[in-house]
């Protein structure tokens, strides 16, 4: 090979590799951090069933958003293979990150045949669920009923997170002020017939606690209903939460009577689900006595509305008196109803900050002192060869890093721990790339070979093993990637990216630095001892 | 002749560290072959032992459950701790408290079995209230008992996958005899590594797991660099029809100082990791990670020389080409000799230095075979040119 084109095959890769590092410097980018190091939360979920990649992106989708109105911002959800992987690194309130994604089920709406209070419980009122489909057009029909509908169209909900900005529509006031609690009740203004929405009874204001609960059917099961400290006897499940539009519960204040309420929307296919339940209980038929219809997370009741109405047109409000936190949770609870399949949490994991950050040095630090003890061997026993084995780890180093910046923040996988250790371990492969160069070197000029001219011969018998070993390398990475999941993908993803920066600084700065330096007298003098006696630099 | 001789052969050296350096050392590894078999022998007994007895070490990625670290400060005891889970109706029976110590100061680590991801949350409000730190700087780890299962599969897939193609790679790269004995030195790390973590009961969390995939590669990377030189030399003897323990012989010889030089250098940092990072700076992650590594790196290291290549020697002796080949060995001196000269003499010449050699007893030293060898060919860096089997 010609000089000249050495020359600029070595100038044009630390020069390319010194232009990237010095661009990502000025720019102040530097490798996303994984939570490990940064302190954090992240949570493992798999699907309960199976679900299909559309599936498990609309729960993502509905994660994220779910999140993001905790004011969780940019929040890192996203699919791996069968599992939903959210990372929240440097959240700065872990307690509510992890309230957020403490839920994690599918919403079943079930009859309610019996409630019972619990042990001590304060007897509470119902709230009311009412239609709140279509508040503007709605004539205002009367404010007489305690669980009338009202529609309130001016007035859009005041929460910031009330997505839908819908202004609380009916309400339905309950007769008694004092229970701190209320229990649901469903009513429906339809537009068309404001008189009708007047529907509901009122509901058995009272303490609707009877005796004990008949001994539950074979499909009936008795579940708590913490929010109103009792337990109740229910139905099988009639439908689930995908009855509502994703996303679309939102928490507003009723401007009429300035309480908490609940919209969601149904969806159209919903619609007609929601609404036979809505029958069966608005009916108080043998299935659903009470009247009340209660919306199931995890086996656990979040709310058991009275039906108002046994037809809702679009939309439904739940009223009672809420606060502020139980009306937002509700709305959630809703959303999260949404989702395709249910899923679970397969792994939680919390770091603190600082935690984090005592990983990070303690891997670095210890590192650096292995390498600079290997290194120091290596300078003892190849000498003036050693001059290009230093060279050539710090265009690795650049090179890993640039490499590292780019896909820390072109792709979702941050830098972890393990990646960390991961380079560091590499830096012991790609030393030895240079052990298999020089000793084949060694070998060469053992024979009587010119250092100009052993050079080129032992690289090409070099490159044909090193490109054979780290091929398996890479092999190996790509499956781990492929087939893994978490920080073990993370892990592969680093392992192959050194691996091509091993093979890239093999091929592009030593090949063309050893063949230039072997043409020095100064390096072909030290390599080719007059009595081939002593090997490669090592001075008797 | 002999003048020749010596002015061709360089002088060896001394001690045995200086015939390392200068590529000179004559090991009859093929030799020794039962000294590996029965060293690797009574490891996987042990490990196969060890597993049955005692099984592996779980972390509670694999076995699910809660642990959380709460830190140490303003007093909080490992009796604090235990005291907490009482109070809240967890059995102490099966949880496992440790005070452990990091860069930042002491913190207990309370590890319970399955809990929901309430208890987990709540706990943890009430170990940082009870060690009167900030809830932020306790840290929770949940993990549901099918997670476990789940890595673990996945792993497992993983790995059959990669069996299955490096399996390809290596027999369309060298041949499947290659693949086989590479394959069989990498399970033979990957048990050997494993019988270690339950021998000693290391505890296993994903870290390690992440680490045993490494040493795959590791194991394999180390035999491809043997076996790419037993290849080359292969090729490189093929008209001096040698017996393939010669071959093997000289090709071990011939890396021994790559191979000591790499691990030296891929082992110190990982030391380094395990002493300093894991050791000095309290960083148990890396400890998990780097004990893993630094088992497999050692095991990978032992057994491309001690497992991969005697097995290669037994595969290639039932193939009929390299069978047929009825010479012994060479050793000491001859062996010697075919390291640096990196020329293996003629089957004729050869056949005249076991003879000198006292063929019956094959570890002996022969006297002065060098002129008998054909050494004039010692100081020749490539081989002689193949002759040519067919007229153009």
């Amino acid at each position: 090979m010609k000089k000249s084109a050495l020359w600029v095959t070595l100038i044009g890769f630390v020069g390319l590799i010194t232009g990237l590092v010095g661009l990502n410097i000025g720019l102040g980018n530097t490798p996303v951090l994984g939570l490990d190091l940064k302190g954090g939360l992240s949570v493992i979920y798999a699907t309960t069933e199976p679900a299909d990649a559309e599936q498990l992106i609309i729960v993502r989708d509905l994660m994220r958003g779910q999140l993001e109105s905790f004011g969780i911002a940019e929040p890192d959800v996203r699919v791996e293979g069968e599992n939903i992987i959210v990372d929240l690194p440097g959240v700065s309130d872990q307690e509510a990150a992890f309230e957020a994604l403490q839920v994690s089920g599918i919403v079943t709406l079930r009859p309610v045949i019996q409630c019972q209070a619990g042990v001590v419980t304060p007897v509470d009122s119902v709230p009311t669920v009412s239609d709140g489909s279509d508040p503007s057009s709605q004539s205002d029909p009367t404010a007489t009923t305690p669980s009338v509908t009202t529609p309130s169209a001016t007035t859009p909900g005041t929460t910031e997170e009330g997505a839908l900005g819908a202004p609380a529509k009916s309400v339905r006031p309950l007769g008694f002020a004092n229970p701190a609690r209320v229990t649901p009740s469903t009513s429906v203004p339809s537009d068309t017939s404001p008189d009708t929405s007047v529907a509901g009874p009122p509901a058995p204001d009272t303490t609707v606690p009877v005796a004990t609960p008949a001994a539950p059917a074979s499909d009936q099961t008795i579940l708590p209903y913490p929010g109103a400290g009792q337990s109740c006897l229910v139905g099988v499940s009639g439908g689930t939460g995908e009855v509502f539009v994703q996303g679309s519960a939102s928490a507003a204040i009723d401007q009429r009577t300035g309480q908490w309420v609940v919209n969601v929307d149904l969806r159209s296919d919903g619609q007609a689900v929601w609404n036979s339940l809505a029958q069966i209980c608005y009916s108080g038929t043998p299935e659903c006595p009470s009247r009340q219809l209660a919306i199931v997370l995890d086996d656990v009741i979040q709310s058991a509305p009275v039906v108002q109405t046994p037809d809702f047109p679009g939309s439904v409000q739940i009223s009672g008196s809420f606060d502020e936190t139980e009306v937002r949770s509700l709305a959630r609870v809703l959303n999260r109803g949404a989702f395709p399949v249910p899923v679970e949490q397969q792994r939680v994991e919390t770091v603190s900050a600082t935690a984090g950050k005592d990983s990070l040095n303690a891997a670095i630090i210890s590192g650096l002192i292995g390498v600079a003890v290997m290194l120091a061997f290596m300078i003892a026993y190849y000498r003036r060869l050693s001059v290009v084995i230093l060279a050539g780890l710090v265009v690795w180093g650049m090179t890993v890093f640039s490499l590292a910046v780019f896909v820390s923040r072109a792709t979702n996988y941050a830098l972890t721990l393990a990646g960390v250790t991961g380079i560091i371990v590499a830096v012991g492969v790609t030393v030895d790339t240079y052990v298999v160069f020089f000793e084949r070197l060694k070998d060469e000029v053992r024979h009587g070979r010119s250092m100009r001219n052993a050079a080129p011969r032992s690289f090409k018998a070099t490159w044909r093993t090193i490109l054979s070993a780290d091929l398996i390398s890479l092999m190996a990475s790509m499956i781990l990637f492929a087939l893994s999941v978490g920080s073990v993908k993370g892990f592969a993803l680093y392992l192959g990216l050194t691996t091509i920066c091993d093979l890239l600084v093999f091929y592009f700065f030593t090949r063309p630095a050893v063949y230039l330096l072997a043409d020095t007298k100064w390096f072909d003098d030290d390599k080719r001892p007059s009595t081939v006696r002593t090997p490669a630099g090592v001075s008797s | 002749m002999s003048d020749i001789a010596s002015i061709e052969r360089p002088e060896i050296a001394k001690s045995g560290m200086g015939r390392l350096f200068e590529g000179q050392t004559a090991i009859d590894f093929v030799g020794r072959r039962k000294i590996g078999a029965a060293i690797s022998a009574v490891l996987i007994v042990a490990t196969v032992i060890s597993l049955f007895a005692q099984g592996l070490n779980l972390g509670i990625d694999f076995e699910g459950g809660v642990s959380w670290d709460v830190p140490a400060t303003n007093g909080f005891t490992v009796d604090d701790a235990s005291a907490i889970l009482i109070e809240n109706g967890l059995s102490t029976e099966g949880a496992r408290l440790q005070k452990r110590s990091s860069d930042s100061g002491d913190f207990i680590k309370v590890q319970v079995g399955n809990q929901t991801e309430r208890v987990g949350a709540e706990l943890r409000q009430e170990f940082a209230a009870a060690a009167g730190v900030p809830v932020d700087e306790v840290n929770v780890n949940l993990v549901s008992s099918s997670w476990g299962s789940e890595i673990t599969s996945k792993a497992l897939r993983a790995l059959l996958v990669f069996l299955a193609v490096v399996a390809i790679f290596i027999s369309l790269r060298f041949e499947w005899r290659m693949a086989l004995a590479a394959i069989i030195a990498m399970v033979h790390d990957v048990l050997i590594s494993v019988g270690i973590y339950s021998i000693f009961q290391f505890i296993v969390t994903p870290p390690t797991v992440i680490a045993f995939l490494t040493i795959l590669g590791y194991s394999l990377y180390d035999t491809i660099v043997v076996f790419d030189r037993v290849k080359e030399n292969e090729a490189r003897f093929a008209t001096q029809k040698p017996p393939y323990d010669d071959i093997l012989n000289v090709s071990m010889n011939q890396v021994l100082m790559r191979s000591i030089n790499t691990s030296f250098s891929s082992v110190v940092p990982v030391i380094s990791l395990l002493l300093i990072g894991a050791g000095v700076m309290g960083q148990s992650t890396l400890a998990e990670f780097a004990m893993a590594l630094l088992i497999g790196m050692l095991t990978g290291a032992y057994s491309s020389i001690f497992v991969a290549a005697p097995l290669l020697g037994i595969l290639k002796k039932r193939d009929k080409n390299w069978s047929s080949r009825k010479i012994d060995r060479a050793v000491g001196e001859v062996l010697r000799d075919m390291v640096i000269g990196g020329v293996i003499g003629s089957r004729r010449t050869r056949a005249a230095a076991a003879g000198l050699a006292d063929s019956t007893v094959a570890h002996g030293v022969a006297p002065s075979r060098l002129d008998e060898v054909g050494q004039a060919k010692v100081a020749l860096s490539h081989p002689p040119r193949p002759r040519k089997k067919k007229r153009r």
